[in-house]
């Protein structure tokens, strides 16, 4: 791909734009990497009845997992849970190569799992660094491993 | 549908080169012993491998979509190890796999070991793709 760099005078002129025949999970990651990790999705607090709350905007690079439940999404962060109107393959699209799809219903950010466990039925848990342990399903322990590149 | 389709296809084929692996090794120990270099198949012998690596590969099935863990996913092992140490005792008797009862203590044998190994590897497996996981995430990782 040809690159083309150009001098500006100021921060607030910076902007890169990238011509792409199509968006490749590579042009993905160099638009993860220019906008730092840290998109942000609108969400709802939670309040204890599960019920919508005050719409907030939540940086992806705060997020731990996402997860369905019930046709209903929830994000949640190390230590607090949101809801979203977007379905988890909605948000799947919109979520930086950072995160990947576990299971059916979960999606987790790579950058916050502590480790994997393997388990003899080809499963992996994955400890996340708030503690909480989340099942990678067998047939998508090798999305993770094509992710990783290993 | 696929999926169930596939595993009985793969673990038909992977069952019957072990079981052939196994022959194999059986009748290399006898020529080193005995010098005996012929070995005669009744014509039905090799369909009758395949048949069975057919059925033994079945019991499989109890591991597809597989959710259990721990006690659970030991008693379906042992479940499935039972299923298949009957079925290939049942071919070994219908199709004089063997004349005596050693023969049989050595077909019983290389169950025990095939199965043994293939959870072995499996094992092994699933060990070496969780370091290299592990290690790769140790690059990627955030501050805590």
């Amino acid at each position: 791909m040809k690159v083309t760099l150009e001098k500006v005078n100021t921060p607030e002129e910076e902007g890169a734009l990238i011509k792409a025949a199509e968006v490749t999970e590579e042009i993905r990651n160099a638009v993860d990497l220019l906008e730092n990790n840290c998109r942000r999705i609108s969400v709802s607090e939670l309040s204890e009845e599960r019920s919508s709350g005050e719409t907030v905007m939540l940086g992806t690079d705060q997020i731990y997992y996402t997860e369905s439940i019930d046709k209903k999404t929830f994000v949640y962060t190390k230590e607090k849970c949101y809801g979203t109107k977007l379905r988890l393959y909605e948000l799947e699209e919109s979520l930086s190569a950072n995160f990947f799809r576990c299971s059916k219903s979960l999606i987790v950010n790579i950058r916050k799992i502590r480790s994997v466990k393997s388990e003899l039925n080809g499963r992996m848990v994955a400890e996340l660094l708030n503690g909480e342990q989340l099942v990678i399903s067998r047939s998508y322990v090798k999305d993770l491993k094509r992710k990783l590149g290993v | 549908m696929m999926v169930k389709l596939k595993l009985i296809f793969n673990q038909t084929l992977m069952i019957s080169s072990a079981i052939l692996f196994g022959l194999g090794i059986q009748e290399l120990i006898e020529y080193l012993a005995t010098g005996d270099a012929y070995f005669t198949w009744q014509w039905y012998i090799p369909l009758s491998i395949i048949f069975c690596a057919f059925v033994c590969s079945v019991p499989s099935l109890i591991f597809i979509d597989d959710y259990s863990s721990g006690k659970v996913y030991v008693l379906k092992v042992i479940i499935h190890f039972i299923c298949i140490f009957a079925a290939v005792s049942l071919f070994a008797f219908l199709f004089d796999w063997f004349d005596t009862l050693t023969g049989y203590l050595v077909i019983a044998v290389m169950i025990v070991v095939i199965y043994g190994f293939t959870w072995a590897a499996t094992y092994w497996l699933a060990k070496s793709d969780e370091n290299k996981i592990n290690n790769a995430l140790d690059d990627l990782r955030d501050e805590e």
